[in-house]
């Protein structure tokens, strides 16, 4: 599906305001059909680097490429990328028909063939028969579709998404995911997707950029970066976690919460301190006298498929996803097998997380 | 001279029924379903406009359609069609015919209108710009240049126009200037150009505001979507920004063709007898030669002139959105 020619490169994108640094560094490309996905927190940087390639916003240094090309100086409208935005940016003065003929028009094309290709865009976004509509007589659900069919019209390269799915409700949100992403198989149009929705980022993409503070922290497939997080914070990001403080005691060999695990890791040295990432899911809770560890349930809260229990080990207290519960209070064992521990190096963080982490 | 800070005691109970009024209002707006009938307090107002709003204009109306004498008549109308009207019938049926038509007032309405007309265009034409500049988020200059713009407003609007005077005169400011540089001075007062430069300069805020207000509450991804689909910036501007602001530019027009078309004093101060506009031929029929008469019936063809015109600018802003007065 994905082709392996770069359509979008950016080298070495710096970009700052008023001498902050928004972006650092910023080293990416971006293949022909694939689904990329920028996340991270907000004041990441993503929207800053998706309104670059949209040419919204111009680069403090570094190039970008497009087929090859540097158009990092070049203006929005002589760009073949089309914009959803984030609140809409519909025109309140057209009706729908008119807003998705917008850049057509501005093409000079044959009414007739704007009209075919118009109808065509609204049946793709099962709109049809709407076209007279105002855009403020729509629901945020249906203005969302018709500022994507607004850009998809124009057969645009890339598709850059800013947050396009933010206003929605869950239920309407989840059914646009799998919409707008069986629409991105079906056109073969490559999207760059904005979203700080970690599930969002796994449900659609091809690949996923994880953000932070302008850097690029991670680059990869959802299930690379799920199962093998570059770090601490991506994997804390990514889903939820439990992250330790331990130390390498030699390869295939972990110390953390007091006690010696068998992991698959090796490469790091011999009594390193490393950052333990350990997925709720995956710590199994087994008889007290068969665990690797044991403790107390300290809270017991049902999510639907499972329930979450807190544990308290001493030295830490464990989050774990089980779909059987055990009573609060009791004693029990838990066990993790070798290949779920995952070892990363320890992040540097800021003075005010790494308080933040300790509590 | 003395100044009497003394109010008569009519108008301490006007202020204090006004308070009374302004405090029960809110109380009332504040706590709700109180079983009082709401629109009982609104009478007080309705009183109000009855008394200063529309019994005037009934006086208008009355003494629009009655002669001096008291009774019905369609004459000060045909006095506004023929200003030698009165003196046609002094002299009796049989010379009448040997006086033309006097055209001054019919005149005097259709110059005030085009100076209006001219007043607006032109004010359109240099606030735009103005608004377009004030309202764009990377100019920084934009924020300063508001505060030049109200800045003039702090002045009394006499003094304004007087203050032109001291820039126009033959031995104002401009002319001493072109003298000293060794040119001829040039007559810049007194005539139709001067009263429309004052006109612009006093009315020009009103329509730059409300097109400055339309603007800046544009969503600013609007232009940037329709660059992005593909807009030069002056096609984003006549596709997106311009009709956009449309309520803003008519509640603008609005604005300033009303106090334009209904103008007086800045004529005579600048224009000095050359000009005359309606607004100073009203002024000059109630006061120079006490004709309450006519000069209501020129007020009543002006009110209906400016109630048309409103009504034309009305269907192109159904909404209101411009926040005008429409």
């Amino acid at each position: 599906m994905v082709d392996n020619e770069h359509l979008i490169d950016l080298r070495h994108i710096c970009k700052e305001y008023d001498g902050v640094t928004v972006l650092d560094d910023i080293n990416l490309y971006i293949r022909k059909r694939e689904f990329v996905t920028l996340l991270g927190p907000s004041g990441c940087g993503k929207t800053t680097t998706l309104r670059i390639i949209g040419g919204f916003e111009t680069p403090t240094s570094g190039e970008l490429y497009f087929e090859g090309k540097e158009i990092s100086s070049v203006p929005p409208y002589k760009r073949r990328v089309n914009t959803v935005f984030q609140k809409y940016a519909l025109f309140p003065h057209l009706n729908v028909h008119d807003n998705i003929a917008f850049g057509l028009k501005l093409k000079k094309m044959p009414k007739a063939e704007i009209d075919k290709r118009v109808d065509a865009m609204l049946d793709l976004v099962n709109l049809r028969g709407y076209g007279k509509r105002k855009v403020d007589a729509l629901s945020g659900g249906q203005q969302q579709r018709v500022a994507i069919a607004r850009s998809l019209v124009n057969e645009p390269e890339v598709l850059l998404l800013d947050e396009p799915l933010g206003a929605l409700d869950l239920k309407l949100r989840k059914e646009m995911q799998l919409e707008l992403k069986s629409m991105q198989q079906r056109l073969g149009i490559t999207f760059l997707y904005v979203t700080h929705d970690q599930e969002e980022a796994l449900t659609m993409s091809d690949t996923i950029v994880v953000m932070r503070d302008g850097h690029i922290l991670q680059i990869g497939d959802p299930k690379h970066i799920y199962d093998e997080p570059a770090n601490a914070f991506v994997a804390d990001f990514i889903g939820e976690s439990n992250i330790l403080r331990g130390t390498m005691v030699h390869d295939e060999l972990v110390s953390f919460a007091g006690h010696e695990f068998p992991c698959v890791d090796f490469g790091f040295g011999s009594s390193v301190p490393v950052d333990v990432v350990i997925r709720p899911e995956d710590i199994m809770l087994v008889g007290e006298d068969v665990g690797q560890i044991t403790g107390i349930i300290q809270s017991v809260l049902f999510k639907g498929v499972h329930y979450e229990m807190m544990i308290d080990c001493g030295d830490f207290t464990f989050k774990v996803h089980s779909t059987t519960m055990q009573p609060q209070g009791s004693r029990v064992g838990l066990s993790i097998v070798p290949f779920n521990i995952h070892i990363m190096k320890p992040m540097e963080l800021p003075a005010e997380e790494a308080k933040a982490d300790a509590v | 001279m003395r100044y009497d800070m003394q109010l008569p005691w009519w108008a301490w109970l006007l202020m204090g029924t006004a308070l009374v009024l302004f405090i029960l209002m809110v109380v009332i707006s504040v706590r709700r379903n109180h079983g009082v009938k709401r629109s009982l307090f609104a009478s007080p107002y309705t009183l109000w406009m009855l008394l200063f709003t529309i019994v005037p204009v009934i006086l208008i109306g009355y003494y629009a359609f009655t002669g001096t004498d008291g009774t019905f008549t369609l004459d000060n109308f045909r006095n506004f069609w023929d200003s030698n009207f009165d003196m046609k019938k002094l002299v009796g049926e049989e010379y009448a015919s040997t006086i033309p038509r006097g055209t001054v007032n019919v005149d005097t309405l259709t110059y005030s209108l085009w100076m209006a007309f001219l007043c607006t265009a032109l004010s359109l034409l240099l606030g735009y710009p103005a608004a377009l500049f004030m309202a764009d988020r990377n100019m920084k200059l934009g924020s300063s240049l508001v505060v030049l713009f109200i800045i003039p407003m702090w002045m009394n609007f006499l003094l304004r126009t007087i203050a032109w005077m001291s820039l126009l005169e033959d031995n104002g400011l401009i002319n001493s200037l072109l003298r000293s540089i060794g040119l001829e001075g040039v007559q810049l007062m007194y005539n139709s150009g001067a009263v429309l430069l004052g006109m612009v300069y006093n009315f020009l805020p009103f329509m730059v505001f409300p097109i400055y207000t339309s603007l800046s509450k544009q969503d600013i991804n609007l232009s940037e979507a329709a660059a992005d689909l593909g807009c030069s910036p002056m096609q984003a501007l006549m596709k997106v920004t311009i009709p956009l602001s449309l309520p803003g530019v008519i509640s603008g027009i609005t604005m300033v063709f009303m106090p334009s078309v209904t103008t007086f004093f800045i004529p005579r101060v600048l224009g000095g007898g050359n000009t005359m506009m309606f607004g100073d031929l009203i002024e000059s029929k109630f006061l120079t030669e006490g004709n309450w008469n006519v000069g209501s019936a020129l007020s009543l063809i002006m009110m209906v002139l400016i109630l048309i015109s409103l009504s034309i600018l009305r269907k192109a802003d159904p909404n209101g959105e411009g926040g005008g007065i429409v």
